[in-house]
C-alpha cells in the first residue's frame, strides 16, 4: 500500500521525462497533476484505513534488501508521518500550479518535482535508518537541479550552498545512524531494532549531537541557517514551496523520530540547550525578517523563526508540546506554501519583490486584489491570529512548552508578536497605498494561478476553526512518544498535567 | 504652416511643456495628433453624449419642475415630456442645427432607460439596482459649479444670484410653489436663506442643463462626422469644437420654473447671461480643473495640507484625476465611467479588449480615454479664448505672437503640478 506512494511519482517522473510523444508544457502539467492527484487520493485512502487507536507504525511493508549491511526495504506510517505525507502530496500539487505555463524544459522540471515527492515520501515512510538516509540524500539531487536550472540570478551560488550544507547534514545523520547501529550491536538498522539504552551517556550525547547538528542544518536552526535565505530566495516559487513547506520538515521529523525517540535518556539533558537554540532561532528569524526589503526573503526568514517553535516544543518533550510540534510542522507547511505561492504570483505579475517598489496591489481593477487579500490572510495565519491554523498550532506549542521552559516560551510569544510586525510592514507596503500610474500595467492573475492559494486558504481556515481534525491523527503517536520519553528519562523536566491537554481539547472542540 | 511662421518669428519656448506650446501655436491640441488618439476621443465623445442627453434633460426637469419638492424621490424618473423635448441644437426644427439626428432623446438612451443591463423590469427596480444613468455625476458637477462659482471671477451669473432682483424672483416662485402648504411657508418664513440657497442651486441645475443641451449634439455630430470619414486628425476635432463654441456662444442662460402651468422667470433670458461666459467657461474651470476632493477610495487630509487652503488652487478635475484607483479624485470617476461604458461604440470596445486587462479594466481604460478627450476639449477652450482675447496664430506681428506665447505658457503653468496628466497623455501607452 505504501510502496504505491513511492512508486507512483517515480513512474510519473519516468513517463513525463521519457515519453516519446511531443507534449506541450500545459499537457505535461496536466499529466503531472493527474499523477499527483492519484498520489493525494491514495494518501486519502490510507487516511480512511488508518487506525487512530494504534500509535505505532501501520501498513508496514518489509522486504530484505542488503541484509549484511542491515539495509531493508521497510516502510510504515504513524501519526507523525501520515499528516506529513498528506502535506507532501498537497504541496506537490500546489507547486505544480506555481510553475508558469511557459516554463523552460517542462519535462525535466515536472519530472524533478515528482522525484522530490517520491524522495520525501520515502524518507517519511522509511522504517530502516539506512533506507531513510538514502531517501534523505537522494531528494537533494532533484532539489539541487531545480534550484540550479530554474532559479534566479544567483542560482548557481544558492544551489551549491544548498547542496553542500544539506549534504553535510546527510553525512552527519549517516554518521550518527552508523554509530547507533554499530555501537548498539544490532544486526539491522531497522527502527524497532535500534536501541541506545546500552550505550554510555557520553556516546549517546555524541550521537545525539551529530543528529541534532545534521537535522539542525536541514530545519535550519541558527547558526546553521545561512543556506536558507539564498536557496529560498533564488529558487522558483514551486521549489521554494517544497523546500520550506516539506523539506525543512524532514529536519524536525528526524529530530522527533530519531532524536527524541531513540535517545530518550539523553534528550532531557540536551533539551534546555535545544530550547535556547530554538528561541534564538525564533527571535533571529523574526528580527531578520523585519529588516528585509525583499518580500520572499522576508518570508524565508520568517520560516527560520517559525521552525524554532517546533524545536522549543520538541525540547519540552511532553505530550502537549510534542503534539504542538507536529501540528506546527503541518501548520507552517501550509502557511509557508501559501505565502511563497502568493509571493511568486506577485513577482511574476509585477516583476519585482522589492518592498520599496511594490505598492497598492489591493487596487481592485489594476492591482492584484485577490492575491493581496490572500496575502493578508496568510500573514494573519503566520502571525497566529485566532481562527486560523497558525493560532491553533502555536497555542498548543506554547501551552505545552510553557511549564517546562517558561522564559523561552515567553520569548517565543513575544516573537510571535514580531511576526505581526513584519507582516504588517509587508502588507502595508505591498498591498496598500497608491498604485503607481507609471508602472501599474500588471497582467491579470488567472483563476488557475489563484486556485492553489484558495485551496490552501480553505484548509488553513478549516483547521483553524476545527483543529481537532488535524490533531486527532497525530495525538495517539505523540502521546506514545511522550510516554516513551517519560518512561526512560530520569531527569525529564516535564510537568505535564492532565488538565493542560483537557483544556486545549476543550477549546479545539 | 502657422508653426513654420512661429518658428521663424519667435525663439523656441523654454517652458517645461514647450512641445505642447509649439503645437498649440501651430493650431494643434494639447493631445498629440495620432489616429489612435482621434479614434479614442471621438468614440468617447459619443459614449459621453448619450448619458449627457439624459443629464441635461433631467437637470432642466429638476430645475423647472421638481424645484423645491421636499422629498424628491423621483427626480431621476424623467417624464416623457422631457424625453421627447426637442433639443434646440438637433433635428429639423433646431434653432441652430448642430447635429443632424433626432431632436428627442437619443435612441440608445431610450433603449437603455427601457431595458438597462438587467432587462425589462419596472423602472423602480432599475433605479434601486443602479441600472440607470447616474444622475449623481451630473449633480456633482452642478455642485462644483455652485461651490466654485463666486470664486472663479468669471461672468456675472453667480453674482446675480445674490441680487435683490433674483431674491424677489425666487421669493415669488417659492411662495407660489408652496401656496397650499402652510408648513413649508412657515419654514420659509423662519429660514428664508435656506430656501433661497436651494433655489440658487436649482439655478445651477438650469445653467448646467442648458450647457449640456448644446454639448450633447456637438459630440453626436462629431461622432457622425468621424463615422463618415471626416476629421483627418485631432486638430480637426478640436477646431470643430472651437467653431461650435463660437456658434453657440450667445445662447441665453436662464432659469424658468413651471408651477401649476405658470412660468416663473427666476433668471429671465433678458438678463443677457450667455452660454460661453456664464456656463462654458465656468464649467471648464470648475469641473475640468478644480472640482473638489471627491469621495472615493482615496482620503484627503486637509489638516495635513493635502487639500489647498484656497479654492482657486484646487486641482481635482479630470485634467488632474488619477483614474487608477476607481472612485478617487476628480469628477469623472466611477459613475461617469459606468455611464459611458453602456454606450461605447464597437470600435472602442474592440480597442479596449486589445489592451491591458481587456474587459477587466475597461472602466479605467475608458476613464483615461476620457481624460485625453477632455484635454482636447480644454485645448479648444484655450484656443477659443486666445481667438477671442488675443491674436490669430498666423499674425505677422512678433509682439502679437509673443502675447499668444505668454498666454499659452500661462495656461500650461497650470499643468506643472505633479498631479497633472498632461505629461501622461503625451504617451500613447498611458492607458
Amino acid at each position: 500500500m505504501l510502496s504505491a506512494l513511492l512508486l507512483l511519482p517515480i513512474v510519473g517522473a519516468g513517463l513525463i521525462g521519457f515519453i516519446p510523444i511531443k507534449l506541450s508544457a500545459s499537457q505535461l502539467r496536466q499529466l503531472t497533476t493527474i499523477f499527483t492527484i492519484i498520489i493525494c487520493a491514495w494518501t486519502a485512502f490510507i487516511f480512511t484505513q488508518f487506525d487512530l487507536t494504534n500509535p505505532g507504525f501501520q501498513f508496514q511493508e518489509y522486504f530484505p534488501w542488503a541484509e549484511p549491511i542491515g539495509l531493508s526495504y521497510s516502510l510504515g506510517v504513524d501519526g507523525l508521518s501520515l499528516p506529513l505525507l498528506a502535506l507532501n502530496g498537497l504541496l506537490t500539487l500546489i507547486a505544480i500550479y506555481s510553475i508558469g505555463e511557459n516554463v523552460e524544459r517542462p519535462r525535466l522540471y515536472y519530472s524533478l518535482i515528482l522525484l522530490i515527492n517520491s524522495g520525501i515520501s520515502g524518507a517519511l515512510m522509511a522504517k530502516n535508518l539506512l533506507l531513510f538516509i538514502i531517501f534523505y540524500e537522494l531528494e537533494l539531487i532533484p532539489f539541487y537541479l531545480a534550484i540550479a536550472i530554474w532559479g534566479g540570478e544567483k542560482r548557481g551560488y544558492a544551489s551549491i550552498k544548498f547542496l553542500l550544507y544539506t549534504a553535510v547534514s546527510g553525512l552527519l545523520v549517516l554518521a550518527a545512524f552508523l554509530g547507533m547501529g554499530f555501537l548498539s550491536g544490532g544486526a539491522s538498522f531497522d527502527y524497532e531494532s535500534i536501541t541506545t539504552q546500552n550505550l554510555s551517556l557520553e556516546t549517546q550525547l555524541i550521537l545525539l549531537t551529530l543528529l541534532l547538528v545534521g537535522f539542525g542544518i536541514k530545519i535550519p536552526l541558527v547558526p546553521l541557517h545561512t543556506w536558507l535565505p539564498d536557496a529560498y530566495t533564488e529558487a522558483s516559487s514551486a521549489v521554494t514551496i517544497l523546500l520550506g513547506g516539506i523539506l525543512a520538515k524532514l529536519g524536525t521529523y528526524g529530530l522527533l523520530r530519531f532524536g527524541l525517540q531513540l535517545f530518550p535518556d539523553t534528550w532531557s539533558l540536551v533539551a534546555p540547550g535545544l530550547a535556547i537554540i530554538g528561541t534564538v532561532s525564533v527571535l533571529y528569524g523574526a528580527l531578520s525578517a523585519i529588516a528585509q526589503k525583499d518580500i520572499k526573503r522576508m518570508v524565508a526568514y520568517s520560516s527560520i523563526g517559525h521552525m524554532g517553535y517546533i524545536l522549543v516544543a520538541a525540547a519540552a518533550g511532553n505530550d502537549v508540546s510534542i503534539l504542538g510540534a507536529v501540528a506546527q510542522m503541518i501548520s507552517h507547511g501550509l502557511i509557508l506554501a501559501l505565502l511563497f505561492h502568493l509571493v511568486g504570483i506577485v513577482e511574476r505579475k509585477v516583476g519585482t519583490r522589492e518592498l520599496d517598489v511594490l505598492n497598492g496591489l489591493m487596487n481592485p481593477v489594476r492591482g492584484l486584489p485577490l492575491t493581496s487579500a490572500l496575502l493578508i490572510l496568510g500573514g494573519m495565519a503566520s502571525a497566529g491570529i485566532p481562527g486560523l491554523v497558525g493560532f491553533a498550532a502555536e497555542f498548543i506549542v506554547f501551552q505545552g512548552s510553557f511549564s517546562t521552559f517558561t522564559i523561552p516560551t515567553l520569548l517565543c510569544i513575544i516573537a510571535s508578536g514580531l511576526t505581526a510586525v513584519y507582516f504588517v510592514i509587508l502588507l502595508n507596503r505591498t498591498c496598500f497605498g497608491k498604485l503607481d500610474n507609471q508602472i501599474a500595467y500588471y497582467p491579470k492573475v488567472l483563476v488557475t494561478e489563484t486556485a492553489p492559494a484558495l485551496v490552501l486558504t480553505a484548509i488553513i481556515l478549516i483547521l483553524g476553526v476545527q483543529p481537532n481534525w488535524l490533531i486527532r491523527w497525530i495525538e495517539p503517536t505523540t502521546d506514545f512518544f511522550a510516554v516513551n520519553l517519560n518512561n526512560h528519562g530520569e531527569q525529564i523536566a516535564f510537568q505535564e498535567t492532565p488538565t493542560q491537554k483537557d483544556f486545549i481539547f476543550n477549546i479545539s472542540n | 504652416m502657422a508653426a513654420t511662421i512661429n518658428k521663424t518669428k519667435l525663439p523656441p519656448s523654454q517652458h517645461e511643456f514647450a512641445e505642447v506650446i509649439h503645437r498649440l501655436e501651430a493650431g494643434g491640441s494639447m493631445l498629440p495628433d495620432t489616429p489612435e488618439n482621434l479614434m479614442q476621443i471621438i468614440g468617447i465623445y459619443k459614449a459621453y453624449a448619450v448619458p449627457m442627453d439624459f443629464y441635461w434633460r433631467d437637470l432642466l426637469y429638476i430645475a423647472e419642475q421638481v424645484f423645491l419638492e421636499p422629498l424628491p424621490f423621483f427626480k431621476y424618473f424623467l417624464p416623457k415630456e422631457y424625453l421627447t423635448r426637442h433639443n434646440n441644437y438637433a433635428g429639423e426644427d433646431a434653432d441652430l442645427q448642430v447635429w443632424r439626428g433626432k431632436a428627442t432623446a437619443h435612441p440608445e438612451l431610450l433603449e437603455f432607460i427601457d431595458k438597462g443591463k438587467t432587462g425589462k423590469i419596472p423602472k423602480l427596480f432599475h433605479h434601486l439596482w443602479h441600472d440607470r444613468i447616474n444622475m449623481e455625476f451630473a449633480e456633482a458637477c452642478m455642485r462644483a459649479m455652485l461651490w466654485h462659482g463666486r470664486d472663479m471671477g468669471l461672468g456675472k451669473f453667480d453674482a446675480y444670484l445674490d441680487s435683490e432682483e433674483y431674491i424677489q424672483n425666487a421669493d415669488k416662485a417659492i411662495k407660489a410653489y408652496f401656496k397650499n402648504n402652510p408648513a413649508m411657508l412657515a419654514l420659509y418664513k423662519i429660514f428664508p436663506d435656506m430656501f433661497l440657497e436651494q433655489v440658487r442651486q436649482l439655478s445651477y441645475y438650469s445653467n448646467l442643463g442648458l450647457f449640456w443641451e448644446v454639448m450633447a449634439p456637438v459630440f453626436f455630430e462629431m461622432s457622425d462626422i468621424y463615422d463618415e470619414g471626416g476629421f483627418k486628425g485631432v486638430p480637426d476635432a478640436m477646431n470643430f469644437l472651437v467653431n461650435g463654441i463660437f456658434a453657440v456662444a450667445g445662447r441665453p442662460i436662464y432659469h424658468h420654473v413651471y408651477i401649476r402651468g405658470e412660468c416663473y422667470e427666476i433668471i429671465p433670458k433678458s438678463k443677457g447671461f450667455t452660454w460661453l461666459y456664464e456656463a462654458a467657461l465656468p464649467y471648464v474651470e470648475a469641473i475640468f480643473y478644480r472640482t473638489s476632493p471627491f469621495r472615493g477610495t482615496k482620503s484627503y487630509n486637509a489638516q495635513a495640507k493635502q487639500v489647498p487652503d484656497e479654492q482657486k488652487d484646487f486641482h481635482y478635475g479630470i485634467l488632474y484625476a488619477d483614474v487608477f484607483p476607481v472612485g478617487t479624485a476628480g469628477i469623472p470617476p466611477t459613475l461617469l465611467m459606468d455611464d459611458m461604458y453602456h454606450f461605447l461604440p464597437q470600435y472602442l470596445q474592440d480597442y479596449y479588449q486589445e489592451h491591458c486587462r481587456g474587459e477587466g479594466d475597461v472602466l479605467i481604460q475608458l476613464g483615461i480615454t476620457f481624460q485625453r478627450s477632455m484635454y482636447n476639449v480644454t485645448s479648444a477652450v484655450i484656443q477659443a479664448l486666445r481667438q477671442a482675447l488675443l491674436y490669430p496664430l498666423d499674425d505677422e506681428n512678433p509682439n502679437h505672437l509673443k502675447a499668444n506665447r505668454e498666454f499659452f505658457e500661462a495656461q500650461m503653468d497650470r499643468f506643472k503640478l505633479p498631479e497633472a496628466r498632461l505629461r501622461d497623455i503625451q504617451n500613447q501607452e498611458y492607458r
